[in-house]
């Protein structure tokens, strides 16, 4: 089963084989990639199956283990490793066929751009590291490949860095997921520091033996970390600004992969929160917010993309707070459910943006006769995002309710509940606003057959795979049960009454919750939602003006002083270069010129011998002539 | 007194450093040149004083003064026709103003 | 001819070339002195005549007091442009006169240091006669260099002729 290792080395390679060519050839070469792809697809499903029925052991023991040395720091090694387990199993799958879908469906969605071929090669680059953060065996490869992540996701949001909101947004995703991984890497020197390795095998055996401080430490700054990656608030404000970046981009990144490896993260480090009851409590809390803040405020956004990014959010939070109730299974569940609803959403949303050329909601309407396809498929999305029988997410989204109640904890299930209305309202709100009502612009269009075939694959997938619930639980070692009538009929109910009140409000003739309703009746809370609860706005005054007067403040002693410093030896080295330079002129030209002026003054004198008068020269010659007469007559 | 030979040296001396004064102070040139004359004068008086007092017979200090004569007679003709041709370019026989050789 | 010279023609003869050399060069006109030079040429004549050269004497009147100083005196006349041109300032140089006594110094020491044989003047002095057959014959052992003097009279003749010849311009 080596070739286990080769699934994320195929989009490596596409990555590597795309880099270092021109732009030409780089567009022209896309395939390479949808093959790499298409390949790690068909070998991940292999392994699936490979590792099927699964069980509780293999979630013990892995089905295939291989591990690379790469690094040896003093008398310890650092190795990479391919682990393969029903989770890492089930993520592969996930991820290749998501990814598939994306890179098919941009080839229509892209395919006018001129820089195409880098993006293909930054989705492959971002795939590989994905699957190798599935299939990390040791928690420092896993950071390795999250990082890589978080650059591919710069790089992805950043695409059209010609305009301004994708550069500042891509930074802000970056910076924001950077803090979350300064907790992250502390988390780790702990683990180390503890237990000597960041193997799985030899963290998570161990973790239940930890003292229990060391474990909550290291639990909540992994969970910081994982915050910062899932969008978790507060580190949730980098999401929504991210889809500046390319629509299947987002759908690929921002709905089903990397924002899910936060949720994966701690899945995988269960064992260290189990050894702390407290870190669990707090993925709750923060699980429970996050879902409400989401969902309120994708309530209130014009943007259709922004609507699905906090609804992501919001989703995410679903997802934790599985994970806080305790059950990691749960968590995974709803993950792969949201993964293939959530970017059918977004991939159809790139069908409606490209038929109205605007994001803008309110500019929309009346889409449904024209784009039947896109309809439905998205239909089938928004249900199963409201969590409607028959559809995926009914069917996680009542696991985790389930779980919550079953471990006594109801506040939870009831904030959750609450969640689960505002999403189906929100969704509503959408689906109502796009589809139905007065159709606003000319031209509409279908999309091309190569976008909306991954839409429909997902689509079926999305109706389908509930009724696979508790074949996945066997497959992860743990029971899904088939829904219990009761807790099934609440959350349908709620749900239902959801979809009724963004009927009401929106899917009929005239639209009554309109923005100027919504301030005249509910003014202070549509303006905190607005404002998105002001988070944005806290962090501009309380971290990044602070930050950037400091660093500006900085620059400015640098310039004023450092410099002056520098410049200041230069200009006293020119100073002693003055003076050499005086000396030059007027010791060494002044003593050569003054030779020269001397034979010169010389000469003149000399040359008045020379003067042309006769009488000069016959006096000359006789004072010559009678001075050797004097000679020889006193010699003589 | 005797006039010996010695008052014949100490007159032709007296003649000769006359000359001398006017050779060299003199700003025309035909006073440069009748200086040049009376100098001649006053070797050829000392000669034939030498002659006289010392070998009479040889009688050389004699003949040195009819060549010395001979000498300066076309010495005085030249000098002259060069004076002459001097003057009618420069129209100055002022030594002064001759300083053509001025280097 | 005599055993000694005499004393007061000697005096008067020696004051008078002296006397005239001086004016000479005082003299502020140029035709004057050119006539102070023609006494002092004929002074000089009669101290020949006091040391028995009487051919010498002559030749001395003739050439010089007839030929050079007239020669002067054309040459005067012919390179003055007015008749004032004549008079000129006396001219006086310090450093001519400082020359001049200097070699009168250097002189009165030769003379006095050395071995001169004063006052006394063999009896016998050769005459004319003699002087002619020395300078004229072969034996007498001046023929040749006459000779070459009179070629050299020539030659000097030629070049002052050509030199005083007026060039035409071109």
């Amino acid at each position: 089963m080596s070739y286990v290792t080769a699934i994320p080395l195929l989009p490596a390679a596409a990555f590597l084989l795309l880099l270092p060519l021109s732009r030409k050839a780089r567009n022209s070469a896309i395939w390479v990639a949808v093959v790499a792809i298409a390949m790690a697809f068909v070998l991940s499903v292999m392994a699936f199956a490979a590792v099927w029925p699964g069980g509780a052991d293999l979630a013990k023991e892995p089905a295939y283990h291989a591990s690379f040395p790469i690094a040896v720091v003093g008398d310890s090694t650092i190795d990479i490793g391919v682990m393969l387990d029903p989770f890492s199993a089930a993520m592969l799958v996930v991820v290749t066929l998501v990814a598939l879908c994306v890179q098919l469906y941009s080839i229509g969605y892209m395919h006018r751009d001129g820089r195409i071929g880098w993006y293909y090669a930054v989705l492959s680059l971002f795939t590989a590291a994905m699957l190798a953060l599935v299939l990390a065996d040791n928690f420092l490869m896993l950071y390795l490949a999250w990082e890589i992540m978080g650059l591919c996701s710069y790089l992805l949001i950043g695409y059209w860095h010609e305009q301004e909101a994708p550069r500042r947004a891509s930074i802000k995703a970056f910076l924001t997921t950077r803090v979350g991984d300064v907790g992250f890497a502390i988390g780790l020197f702990l683990m180390y520091v503890t237990v000597g390795s960041f193997e799985f095998d030899a963290v998570l055996g161990s973790a239940a033996d930890w003292a229990p401080g060391v474990a909550t430490a290291v639990a909540l700054l992994l969970l910081f970390g994982a915050m910062g990656k899932s969008a978790q608030v507060p580190l949730h404000v980098w999401l929504p600004d991210a889809m500046a970046g390319p629509t299947p981009a987002s759908a690929l990144i921002h709905a089903a992969t990397m924002v899910a490896a936060g949720v994966y993260l701690i899945v995988r480090a269960m064992p260290i929160f189990e050894a702390s009851g407290i870190a669990l409590h707090v993925v709750l809390g923060v699980g429970l917010v996050t879902a409400l803040v989401g969902a309120l405020l994708a309530a209130v956004q014009h943007d259709i993309k922004k609507v699905l990014a906090y609804s992501t959010i919001s989703q995410l939070g679903y997802m934790f707070i599985a994970l806080g109730a305790g059950s990691a299974v749960a968590g995974m569940y709803h993950l792969i459910t949201h993964a293939f609803f959530k970017s059918l959403l977004f991939l159809g949303a790139g069908v409606i943006i490209h038929a109205y050329h605007t994001q803008d909601m309110r500019q929309m309407g009346g889409l449904a006769r024209f784009l039947p396809v896109t309809t439905a498929t998205f239909a089938v999305g928004s249900l199963a995002l409201a969590g409607i029988f028959p559809f995926s997410g009914f069917w996680s989204k009542d696991e985790i309710v389930l779980v919550l109640v079953k471990d006594g904890y109801y506040i939870a299930a009831a904030i959750a509940l609450l969640a689960a209305f505002m999403t189906a309202f929100y969704v509503a709100r959408l689906w109502f606003r796009v589809f139905t009502g007065p159709r606003q612009t000319e031209g509409l269009h279908e999309a091309h057959r190569s976008m909306l075939a991954p839409m429909v694959l997902l689509a079926l997938i999305t109706a389908g795979i509930g009724f696979g619930g508790p074949a996945l639980g066997d497959f992860f070692g743990y029971k899904i049960p088939w829904p219990d009538p009761a807790i099934a009929g609440v959350s349908s109910g709620v749900a239902v009454a959801g979809l009724l009140l963004g009927w009401w409000a929106y899917g009929r003739r005239s639209v009554v919750l309109n923005t100027r309703t919504l301030k005249m009746r509910a003014g202070f809370i549509y303006g905190m939602l607005s404002q998105k609860l002001y988070f944005d706005l806290a962090y501009e005054y309380l971290a990044i003006r602070p930050f950037v007067k400091a660093a500006s403040g900085l620059a400015a002693f640098d310039l004023a002083r450092v410099d002056k410093i520098v410049t200041g030896a230069g200009s006293a080295w020119s100073r002693i270069a003055g003076i050499s330079e005086l000396f030059d002129r007027h010791v060494v030209d002044g003593g050569v010129n003054g030779m020269a002026r001397g034979a010169w003054v010389l000469g003149r004198k000399a040359r008045s011998i020379q003067s042309g008068r006769i009488q000069s020269y016959q006096r000359f010659a006789l004072a010559s002539l009678i001075l050797l007469l004097m000679l020889v007559v006193m010699k003589g | 007194m005797t006039i010996g030979l010695e008052a014949f040296l100490g007159l032709s001396a007296v003649l000769f450093a006359l000359g001398l004064y006017g050779a060299v102070s003199k700003r025309s040139a035909v006073m440069v040149l009748m200086s040049l004359e009376l100098m001649a004068v006053a070797i050829s008086l000392n000669m034939v004083a030498f002659s006289r007092f010392v070998t009479p017979e040889k009688m050389t200090g004699q003949f040195f003064a009819i060549f010395s004569m001979v000498v300066s007679a076309a010495e005085i003709g030249l000098g002259l026709a060069l004076v002459v041709a001097i003057y009618r370019r420069a129209r100055s026989i002022e030594l002064p103003s001759l300083e053509r050789l001025k280097g | 001819m005599a055993e000694s010279v005499d004393a007061l023609p000697f005096v008067v003869f020696a004051s008078a070339a002296i006397g005239g050399a001086i004016g000479m060069l005082i003299s502020r006109n140029v035709v004057y002195a050119a006539f102070w030079l023609l006494w002092v040429m004929l002074s000089v004549g009669g101290l020949y005549l006091l040391l028995a050269a009487e051919f010498l004497a002559l030749m001395q009147v003739m050439v010089y007091a007839g030929a050079v100083s007239v020669l002067m005196l054309f040459v005067i006349m012919l390179t003055l442009r007015r008749r004032e041109d004549a008079v000129r300032p006396l001219d006086f140089s310090p450093l001519a006169a400082m020359l001049a006594a200097a070699f009168l110094g250097i002189m009165y020491f030769g003379i006095t240091r050395s071995d001169i044989p004063t006052a006394q003047m063999p009896a016998q002095a050769p005459d004319t006669a003699d002087l002619g057959v020395i300078l004229f014959t072969i034996e007498g052992g001046w023929a040749l260099p006459f000779e070459i003097a009179s070629v050299l009279l020539l030659v000097a003749m030629v070049a002052a002729v050509w030199w005083s010849k007026e060039h035409k311009k071109r």
